[in-house]
């Protein structure tokens, strides 16, 4: 089960985690990559649901699939994927939720000074204390923004950690997260795949 | 990461993978090149992304009120703004 980054990164990386998931059905693994409530096709509204939400709906998808579960988690989608049961977890480049949140709101403030208004970090941090906040077309409720402020990866067993680069705890390839068109890098979806299903092996679940 | 050098290259990498320059048209940054305004690809979220990951590469804190259209007007801005920050 693939959890996919939040908010816009989910957009700008679903095409390559999709290629990933074939080539690991090529080589004979079930792939599922769930929409969070509130995000792509989900019918929730985004304002009504926070990280815990999140974390109960993904561990409610992975209580129905049959069969030793491998969570593969991207990004934010680490800070998520701890409270679903697996046989083990794999994280590719997970961040903090305050810095995605740091991200969206300096993307408003941006914005609002394109579009001449003045705020800053400091009064929307205020303004969302009380009430959802538009951030980059994403409305978040106070508490998920709340819950992103302070929200870490935390610990999962047996889990592997990559990064992107080189070396024996990396896969190569380039954040596309991070992109502002989205792009898609077969080489890194291939890459995925791979480490995902030698991880596999070392787990003694394939 | 303190050499000039060294955040040359870390800036030029950081903008290739938030605006998808590839290694070709990073290379060729200038002084004078125009960002924001210029490259269609530099819209406000890429600009928001362009600092997070700033923070991150270079080991800074960039404060809000830091920020003004200038930082972004040219690569060679961007550049000296970062260096800057570095020096403290």
């Amino acid at each position: 089960m693939f959890v996919p980054p939040l908010f816009e990164e989910a957009n700008r990386s679903r095409r390559t985690l999709v290629v990933a998931m074939r080539a690991l059905a090529a080589d004979g693994f079930a792939a599922v990559l769930p929409d969070l409530p509130g995000q792509n096709e989900s019918l929730i509204p985004l304002d009504q649901v926070d990280l815990g939400i999140w974390q109960n709906a993904l561990a409610e998808t992975a209580a129905a699939i049959d069969g030793p579960l491998i969570i593969a988690s991207v990004r934010g989608g680490a800070l998520i994927d701890h409270r679903a049961q697996a046989a083990a977890w794999w994280r590719l480049a997970p961040v903090s939720g305050a810095s995605l949140l740091r991200t969206l709101m300096r993307a408003r403030v941006a914005a609002d000074r394109e579009a001449g208004a003045t705020t800053s970090l400091e009064s929307l941090q205020a303004d969302a204390a009380t009430a959802p906040l538009l951030l980059a077309g994403n409305r978040l409720s106070p508490r998920m923004i709340a819950q992103l402020g302070s929200a870490e990866v935390q610990p999962a067993a047996p889990l592997r950690t990559v990064t992107l680069g080189s070396g024996t705890d990396a896969v190569a390839g380039t954040p596309l997260w991070l992109r502002a068109e989205p792009g898609e890098d077969a080489a890194m979806a291939a890459a995925i795949a791979t480490d995902i299903a030698a991880w596999s092996k070392t787990c003694g679940i394939s | 990461m303190t050499e000039p050098d060294t955040v040359d290259a870390t800036l030029r990498a950081l903008l290739a993978d938030v605006l998808g320059l590839g290694e070709d048209r990073a290379a060729a940054l200038t002084q004078d090149s125009g960002l924001f305004g210029e490259l269609p690809e530099f819209d406000s979220m890429a600009v928001a992304t362009v600092l997070t990951e700033m923070e991150d590469r270079l080991g800074i804190i960039i404060d809000d009120d830091e920020i003004d259209g200038e930082i972004f007007e040219s690569y060679g801005n961007l550049l000296a703004f970062s260096l800057r920050k570095i020096a403290g």
